[in-house]
């Protein structure tokens, strides 16, 4: 249950980047898991409940922006109808063997807060 | 309401702390070795037949992560190599930041090391998450766990550079397809290695010995480029 730490660690990252704003309280933060992150997405929601709970951002929602990875072929390209969390050996093509490429994301997106009071200046 | 782009890796604590590993254990040429597996596939007792066979010709130690006992660390010791365990208390993996402090507990009896093994926490998820500093990351899968792993747990197996299966000589005792498990390894890390063993016979070490070698000396030649800049 690593989601937990990094949980925490993702609100630790939102609330600096709104802070450096001079924001308020989260509303959103987006987070991008790839599926070979190794992190279980409804984990990390439930931790990220958890972490926010009780304090100045209870109410921030987290967002997943899943991103599956995905089997390329070197003949035939891409091949795009691999069901989620299952793996194809060959190429359904041209019996090849398939590689895998991406899904290791695990980034802070986005992060939406209320009542930014950041100076704009302007006038000196 | 205000909107910020952030991009920022969720994991950039722990990578900076990794970056600043693997910038120590260049200097010091040490080949760091990040070991993963469910509990009880055997990397404890892999290691200590490594620690037998190779402690005359390299200086090897050992981080061992566990959520309780220092038993594991205890038996590389016994193997004659120095080792340290490191508690989690119940955190399912080890993050960079254990291993500096670690090292820097252990001061010299851990430093000049030619090979540094870290044994993770038993698990075949979490730890997969968490730069070291390694070199590279191993992942055991012993044949009694069952062959359908690989694509049960991707990402560690996309991500190790090397898989090792334990527990061969217990083969005709279980249903174990290798060369199914080769192809999953394989569809998911085309340029992986992979090694067949069993300490009670004694297979497939020799190429596990030989790797060790062949990585200990690519990483001195990387010290010697990077000097010679």
């Amino acid at each position: 249950m690593h989601e937990m730490g990094l949980a925490a660690e993702a609100y630790r990252i939102a609330r600096e980047a709104a802070d450096a704003c001079s924001g308020g309280p989260l509303e959103s933060v987006t987070i991008v898991v790839g599926e070979l992150s190794a992190v279980e997405p409804d984990l990390l929601a439930f931790a990220w409940e958890a972490v926010v709970a009780d304090g100045p951002d209870a109410n921030a929602r987290l967002v997943v922006d899943w991103r599956a990875a995905r089997q390329v072929c070197a003949v035939c390209g891409e091949v795009p109808d691999r069901a989620a969390g299952s793996w194809m050996r060959l190429c359904p093509g041209c019996r090849e063997p398939l590689a895998v490429t991406g899904g290791n994301e695990l980034d802070v997106r986005n992060v939406v807060f209320a009542g930014a009071t950041l100076e704009t200046g302007g006038d000196g | 309401m205000s909107e910020i782009d952030v991009r920022q890796k969720v994991l950039a604590a722990n990578a900076l702390a990794a970056e600043s590993l693997r910038s120590a254990f260049l200097l010091s040429r040490t080949l760091v070795v990040n070991m993963i597996s469910s509990p009880g596939s055997g990397k404890t007792t892999l290691l200590e037949t490594t620690a037998r066979a190779l402690r005359d010709r390299l200086r090897l130690g050992a981080l061992d992560g566990d959520i309780a006992t220092d038993r594991d660390a205890a038996r590389l010791q016994r193997a004659g190599i120095p080792a340290r365990q490191i508690l989690t208390g119940g955190a399912c993996h080890l993050d960079a930041r254990q291993v500096e402090k670690a090292l820097a507990e252990e001061g010299r009896r851990l430093s000049g090391l030619d090979i540094l093994f870290i044994e993770n926490v038993g698990n075949l998820i979490c730890p997969t998450s968490y730069d070291l500093g390694e070199d590279f990351k191993v992942v055991l899968l012993s044949v009694v766990e069952g062959d359908d792993k690989p694509f049960k747990y991707p990402a560690i197996f996309a991500r190790a550079a090397v898989t090792v299966i334990t527990k061969a000589d217990l083969l005709p005792h279980v249903e174990f397809d290798l060369d199914s498990v080769r192809q999953q390894v394989a569809t998911l890390n085309p340029s992986g290695r992979f090694l067949v063993t069993s300490t009670p016979t004694g297979q497939g070490l020799s190429a596990w010995f030989a790797l060790l070698e062949e990585e200990r000396t690519r990483k001195q030649a990387n010290l010697r480029a990077v000097c010679a800049r």
